[in-house]
This record gives C-alpha cells, sequence and structure tokens, in this order.
C-alpha cells in the first residue's frame, strides 16, 4: 500500500500544471526542488533523492487532524490519504472541509475527497473534544492549530493509547538572542507571544506521551493565509516600492509549505523523533531586502525599489507596516536534517515562483491590497527629499 | 590529551615513541614523549594491555624516557605476565589517537591567522602526533617577539620542533625529513603556496590541508555561506583551491572567519575591550546589524585535528572553518561589555561620511559576512565548543591581567568618527 502510496503521491499531488509562464526550466518537475546553486555540493553523509518521498514504511493509521482545512493541513493531509491513512479533519467546518489545489486534476481531487473524513466541533469545546475523540479512538494526532495547552489535555485523556501527538509548535518560541541561529536546545521565551505553543509542548513532555513538536519559523506557498509572500506581490503588481523598515538587512528564514507537510510525514512513527522539537524550514535564511528581490523574479517583475523607513517615526495605530517581526529571527534546520534525514527541497526563489504561479500568479489571494502604511511611509519620505 | 599506545613488536621501548598503533589491539601501549605535567594530570587507574614475550622481557622502568615520571600507581599495577590475559588493567582517560602522523605545519609570520598554527601543533602534539612547524621568515625577526610566536616554547615543551625559513627553500629547510599531513596556514596565493604544495607531492606527503579564507565567498542575499556556494574567481585562494585539488589525491580547504584566544596575533575582541574600559563610545558602521562568526581557535584547531585523524572522510571537502553561531556587530560590543562588567555606548555612522579612514576605522567588515560549519559536522562528526560569552570573559581577564587596560592609547579615527556625527548633515 505504501509504495502505491509513493507512486500516487508523485503522480496526483505534485503534479500541478502552472497556468502562468514558469521561471524553472521546462524539465524540472514541479515537485522536485532543483537546488538552486548548481555548483558541487560538499559530499554528504544523507542523500535524499530528489523529489521522493522515503515513505517510511508504516502501516496504515488512524489519524485525527485537528484543523487540515486551510494551509498546512491541506497539504499534509493529502499526503496522508495518498500514504494510505484514514485521515479525519477535525474543525469547525467554517472553512469547506476539502477544496482542489490550484492545478490538481479532477481525478486527484476526487480521489482525495471521497477518502477524507471530517469531524464538526470546536476544540474548544472541551467534553465534545473528549468524548467524540474517545468514541472513535484515534492513533496518531496531528495538531496543526493548537494554541494553547488546555485544549490539548481532552485529546490526551481521550485517547489514551495514543501511538504519538504531533504537533505544530513555533520557532516564536524561542527567546530573542545576539547569537543566532536558533536551536532545539537554546532558551525559550516563557513571556512571548507564543507562550501558549511552549506550554503545550511541557504538557505534553510532562505527560509522558510520545510526542513530535515541529517549529517551523515563517511559513509560505500556495493558499498561505498569512501576508508573507503576498504582501510582496501586491505591491509588485501594482508597482508601487517596497517599504522595508529599518536598515533591510534583518535575516528572516521562509520554509515552503509543502517542505513542512513531508517533514510532518517524515516524523510519523518514527522513533527516532520521540519526545524531540525540531526546527522546520528552509535550509537558507534572506534578508528583508532580499526577499523583496526574491519575490520579485519569483514574479517576473523588474527589480522593485526600495525605501527604507525607521518606524518609530511613524504611528501606524493598529496596522502592520511590515509582515515580519523587525529583528534577525532564524533557526537551524540541522537536527532535522542529521537525525531523520529531512531536506528542504525548495530553494527560496523557486518557492515563491511555485507560490506566485499556484496563488497570486492566478489572481488568488486571501488579504485585499492595502497600501495606506505605505502612503504614510512614502508620504513622510517625500516630504523630506 | 595523551595517547598510550604500545607496538607488541618492538623490543625497546625508546624506539616504540616513534611506532604506529596497531589499529586492532585496544590493549597495546605507546610511551611517547611526555612532559612531567601533562603526565600526572592524567588518571591512570588500571591498565589492559597484551603481553608478549618480547615486551615483557624489555620493559623496565629505568629504560623508559627521562620525562616519563610514573605515579605510584602505575608502577604497582604494572605487572607483566607471559599469560595472553593482562593481570591488571589500565584504562587511560585521553583519547587516542587512531594512527600517529607526522605533521608539518607552515605558518605565516604574522596577521589573524597566526595562531591558528599555534593551537593546531600543541593540539596534535596533545594528541600523540608528531609536529613540526616552520615559520616563514628569521627567527630574529621582530615579528617573533609577538604572540602566538613568543610561546612557541610550549610547542617545543610539547615535543614539537620550531624551525624557521622561506617557502621557497622548504627542501632545503626540512632536508631528510618525511610528512604524513602538510598543513599550509601562510598562503594567500599561488604564488606562496606552490612551492609548499609541490615540494610536498615530490616528497610524498598523503594529505595536504591549507587555510582558505570565507571571504571568498560571494555576497549573497540568502546567508549563510555554505560549502558548495559561489567564490569570487580572482581570489587568490580560490586558485589555491583549484591546484590543490589536481595536485592531491588527499586535500582539503578550511575557510576560516574571524577568530579569538589567548596568543592571537592580530587584535580582535580587544578592539571593543578598548573602548569599553575607558568609558569610549564604540563606533559600529552602518546598522550594527550585519552578522559574522567570531570562533574561539580551539574549534578551528579542534577542525583540523579531525581532518588530520580522518582522511579518508575529509579527503576532496572545503570546510568552513567556523564556530556554529553567528554574531551581529552590536551583540559582539554587548558581549564584550558583558565580560567586563562595564556599560557600554554604541554610536552607529555612516562609513562614507568618514571617507578614506574607514578601513582603519573598524576591524570586521561592513557586510553581513556569515558562514556556517555545515561539511565539518556532516562528514568530520565535528562539533563547536565556542561559548562567546564565556571566552569572552576569559578574555577580558587575560586583557587586565596584561595590563592592557592601564596601556595609554590614543582614538584618532574614533574622535573622528564622533566629531563627524555631531555635525547635522544637510540633505
Amino acid at each position: 500500500m505504501a509504495a502505491a502510496g509513493v507512486a500516487t503521491l508523485q503522480h496526483n499531488f505534485f503534479k500541478m500544471q502552472p497556468s502562468s509562464v514558469s521561471l524553472l526550466p521546462s524539465s524540472h518537475s514541479s515537485f522536485c526542488g532543483t537546488k538552486f546553486n548548481t555548483s558541487v555540493q560538499y559530499k554528504r553523509k544523507v542523500c535524499q533523492p530528489k523529489g521522493a518521498l522515503n515513505v517510511t514504511a508504516s502501516s496504515a493509521k488512524k489519524i485525527l487532524v485537528m484543523g487540515g482545512t486551510r494551509f498546512i493541513g491541506i497539504f499534509l493531509s493529502r499526503l496522508l490519504v495518498e500514504e494510505g491513512h484514514q485521515v479525519t479533519l477535525f474543525t469547525r467546518g467554517k472553512a469547506p472541509i476539502t477544496q482542489p489545489l490550484p492545478g490538481e486534476s479532477d481525478e486527484a481531487y476526487n480521489a482525495f475527497k471521497s477518502k477524507i473524513l471530517h469531524l464538526k466541533g470546536d476544540r474548544k469545546d472541551f467534553d465534545f473534544v473528549k468524548t467524540s475523540l474517545a468514541a472513535e479512538g484515534f492513533d496518531v494526532v496531528y495538531d496543526i492549530n493548537g494554541r494553547e495547552a488546555v485544549e490539548v489535555e481532552p485529546i490526551l485523556d481521550a485517547l489514551p493509547k495514543l501511538e504519538q501527538y504531533i504537533y505544530c509548535s513555533s520557532a516564536g518560541v524561542y527567546l530573542k538572542s545576539d547569537l543566532l541561529p536558533h536551536c532545539e536546545t537554546d532558551a525559550v521565551d516563557p513571556k512571548s507571544r507564543h507562550k501558549g505553543k511552549l506550554e503545550t509542548e511541557a504538557l505534553l513532555e510532562s505527560k509522558g506521551v510520545n510526542y513530535t513538536s515541529i517549529r517551523p519559523v515563517y511559513i509560505y506557498g500556495p493558499l498561505n493565509y498569512n501576508p508573507v509572500e503576498e504582501w510582496f506581490f501586491h505591491r509588485l503588481k501594482a508597482g508601487r516600492p517596497i517599504p522595508i523598515p529599518n536598515s533591510g538587512i534583518q535575516v528572516t528564514q521562509l520554509g515552503h509549505v509543502k517542505d513542512l507537510a513531508k517533514a510532518f510525514i517524515k516524523v510519523l512513527g518514527n522513533e527516532k523523533a520521540s519526545k524531540q522539537v525540531y526546527n522546520i524550514s528552509g535550509d537558507r535564511y534572506v534578508t528583508f531586502d532580499g526577499l523583496a528581490r526574491a519575490c520579485a523574479k519569483a514574479g517576473g517583475f523588474p527589480e522593485p525599489e526600495i525605501v527604507h523607513y525607521n518606524p518609530k517615526e511613524f504611528d501606524f495605530g493598529k496596522k502592520k507596516a511590515f509582515p515580519f517581526r523587525d529583528q534577525h529571527f532564524f533557526a537551524s534546520v540541522e537536527k532535522a536534517k542529521a537525525e531523520l534525514g529531512i531536506v528542504p527541497e525548495y530553494g527560496l526563489v523557486e518557492g515563491l515562483t511555485d507560490s506566485y504561479n499556484l496563488d497570486f500568479g492566478r489572481g488568488t489571494f486571501r488579504k485585499e491590497a492595502d497600501f495606506s502604511t505605505d502612503d504614510i511611509i512614502l508620504g513622510k519620505s517625500l516630504v523630506l527629499s | 590529551m595523551v595517547g598510550f599506545i604500545c607496538n607488541q613488536n618492538t623490543a625497546n621501548v625508546k624506539e616504540v615513541s616513534m611506532a604506529t598503533l596497531l589499529s586492532s589491539s585496544s590493549s597495546s601501549l605507546l610511551f611517547t614523549n611526555l612532559s612531567p605535567q601533562s603526565l600526572s594530570q592524567i588518571s591512570l587507574p588500571s591498565l589492559s594491555f597484551s603481553s608478549s614475550p618480547s615486551l615483557s622481557s624489555s620493559i623496565s622502568l629505568s629504560s623508559l624516557p627521562k620525562r616519563f615520571s610514573l605515579s605510584p600507581t602505575f608502577s604497582k599495577n604494572l605487572s607483566l605476565s607471559s599469560s595472553s590475559s593482562s593481570s591488571s588493567s589500565f584504562t587511560v582517560n585521553a583519547s587516542i589517537a587512531s594512527e600517529k602522523k607526522k605533521v608539518l605545519i607552515v605558518n605565516t609570520n604574522s596577521g589573524g591567522h597566526a595562531v591558528i598554527g599555534f593551537y593546531f601543533a600543541k593540539q596534535l602534539l596533545g594528541c600523540g602526533h608528531d609536529v613540526t612547524i616552520l615559520t616563514v621568515g628569521d627567527e630574529s625577526s621582530d615579528k617573533m617577539k609577538k604572540p602566538p610566536f613568543s610561546r612557541f616554547s610550549e610547542i617545543v615543551d610539547g615535543g614539537g620542533k620550531t624551525v624557521w625559513g622561506d617557502v621557497g627553500a622548504i627542501g632545503t629547510i626540512l632536508e631528510g625529513l618525511t610528512f604524513d599531513v602538510v598543513l599550509d596556514n601562510n598562503g594567500k596565493d599561488l604564488d606562496a603556496v606552490r612551492p609548499v604544495a609541490d615540494w610536498a607531492k615530490s616528497s610524498g606527503v598523503g594529505q595536504f590541508l591549507f587555510i582558505s579564507s570565507a571571504g571568498i565567498y560571494k555576497q549573497t542575499e540568502e546567508p549563510p555561506h555554505v560549502e558548495g556556494d559561489a567564490v569570487k574567481a580572482d581570489a587568490g585562494h580560490v586558485a589555491v583551491e583549484k591546484y590543490l585539488s589536481e595536485v592531491f589525491d588527499n586535500w582539503a580547504s578550511f575557510r576560516p572567519q574571524y577568530m579569538i584566544g589567548s596568543g592571537n596575533n592580530k587584535d580582535c575582541e580587544e578592539w571593543f575591550f578598548d573602548r569599553i574600559v575607558r568609558g569610549r563610545p564604540v563606533p559600529i558602521p552602518g546598522s550594527g546589524m550585519q552578522l559574522t562568526n567570531i570562533s574561539h581557535v580551539k574549534d578551528l584547531s579542534s577542525m583540523l585535528t579531525k581532518a588530520v585523524e580522518n582522511p579518508t572522510a575529509a579527503s576532496g571537502n572545503i570546510f568552513n572553518c567556523v564556530s556554529d553561531r553567528a554574531v551581529t556587530l552590536d551583540g559582539m560590543a554587548k558581549l564584550c561589555s558583558k565580560a567586563a562588567g562595564l556599560p557600554v555606548e554604541i554610536v552607529h555612522y555612516d562609513p562614507k561620511a568618514i571617507g578614506s579612514d574607514a578601513k582603519k576605522a573598524f576591524p570586521f567588515r561592513n557586510m553581513h559576512f556569515y558562514a556556517e560549519p555545515r561539511a565539518a559536522k556532516d562528514i568530520l562528526g565535528w562539533q563547536s565548543a565556542t561559548n562567546l560569552p564565556e571566552d569572552l570573559k576569559e578574555r577580558f581577564e587575560e586583557y587586565v591581567k596584561i595590563g592592557r587596560d592601564k596601556k595609554t592609547m590614543t582614538f584618532d579615527i574614533d574622535d573622528k568618527i564622533i566629531e563627524s556625527l555631531k555635525v547635522p548633515v544637510s540633505v
């Protein structure tokens, strides 16, 4: 079953037909991540065949995904179904349970749609969570949308024989540091905006359950509901300058959602991943200025005009003038590479190209363009010069 | 760290120090040239060694090298029998080199990289290898009065040989000597390295190592620099790496960045300490957000040692010779301030505003200059030991110990920078 799953995987999920001109060489399969730099890489012990999923031979499991209908979960659940697992999505049903992926064939979509199961409910209704999950019984839980530790307790209580709890945490838990990149052993910030994630990790550890926690940095890719690449694409499409706070050399890190989904699959049933935390993101980091230029390349736009400004000189009210933390923020993904052989396939420009070709470039996006903060910044700049 | 290994076939213990370890025997002993201090640091609770008839008849305590002083425990436990099973077991708390190597280090006589050869020599000696360090130039030169050269007696005390000369005459200087490994920690271009490489090749050197530079990487907007990334084609080091790959079957290149460590020939953290202890502002060009890599030099010597002891794995590879964390320029100033227990005032300036003085004004590159040691970790199983906050505390202790905090200094360029910041710049 697993072997058939892999074949289907290559064929269905990742064979997207981009409608706009792809910037990638024609021989490039839409799934395989061509290494961006073609110079000889050093000899590595861990070799990942390009595009291959290296599916661990885990038998079909009954899997519950908390969430699964917006972004990460959409890609993850497809992989799980294609691998032959029985997958149930627990959501309130606000977003459609299934939607065809851009470029996905009808055949593939229908195959997925016919197999995916839905458990409708509010995960904050702890009693309902406990009874419904206990009634069903699941082997593995993928918790993609959990924010607070209290949300996890009823799940653990309902499933005493749970084989693995796989949690989507965040690199946002790391304590800000002068020494980077963030590594899994680094100090975390109990006061951070993401302290719920930390508390969840601590709960999982204390309960003795077999858990794996994944800490992504900034996630990007088609269907992203967080305006990461979309923020740049709006401005590039409108031919507007890109306002970037301060020096523009702040270093951040993006990870493609498909690489993240594959990482989630890789830890499934993997003993080495038991009670471990992994940073999962792109292989390289990028400066803010560099990201603006990478987005331009991805969408086939001319090199953008970048305007730097001092955010302290402005009052944007409640609006965010820039979608990233104004600081260095990146994490080492070497642990996942060395211990589990998880190697991100998408380079930055090619990943952004994938996102552009399958989403923004087709005219789809989640948030309408809002240039109000840009105009405040640019207005003041105009006055000064 | 000392290795204790003995060649079973050697009758005379004095010759044993040059013998190589039999890899199959975990219980054999080699008495290396040890200084009394290093021996006393080794705890020898029990010893296991295979005994052969020849061994038992030749070893007597009086025949051991004079510097080899034995602790009472050791002599008590040393009992030999002709039976194959040892009557006493002897474990050594030391890393035993898999094979003893004869290593030549060709070392620069000045600059930021000079200290690498010093640490590497000492580490190799500690691991039981044979070390010769050839420093370029004259032993009588004023340059030799500065660290690490002023401390070369430590290499000699550890059993190493120190020689001086020019690379053009390397064949003459080292006449009659053969080496398994050569490290060129001197040349920045082919003119300087070729004579060493050619001589090494002709004299049968098995492994050639080169200290290159992470400065040859092309600037990128997607840090870090990873081995295999594009380099500046016209860089001297690049031509050297290419030549070595053509000449040697077994070669490796190491690309370092900045380093701290006792014995450093070039200021690094001292630049910050000088200003912090005198209550002077620390002028940093640009935003101060530039990332760089400042390693403790022991990370570099441990990586080189790993390559010597794992030649097959290391062969044909480039290694970023750096610690595994980057620090911002502002961050470095703050860490130095913490290490000194004194406040710091950082002022940022536009280097363009001070013209030609910009290069001399600041000891680090004004850009992201950040490489990661991925190849060393993947291929050699190397781990970084740099801990900047702790290491800088040690560095500051030494800074004060040598009285540099009391030294009279002028800060002409700093003063110019601070002046320029006071004048409002018209748009």
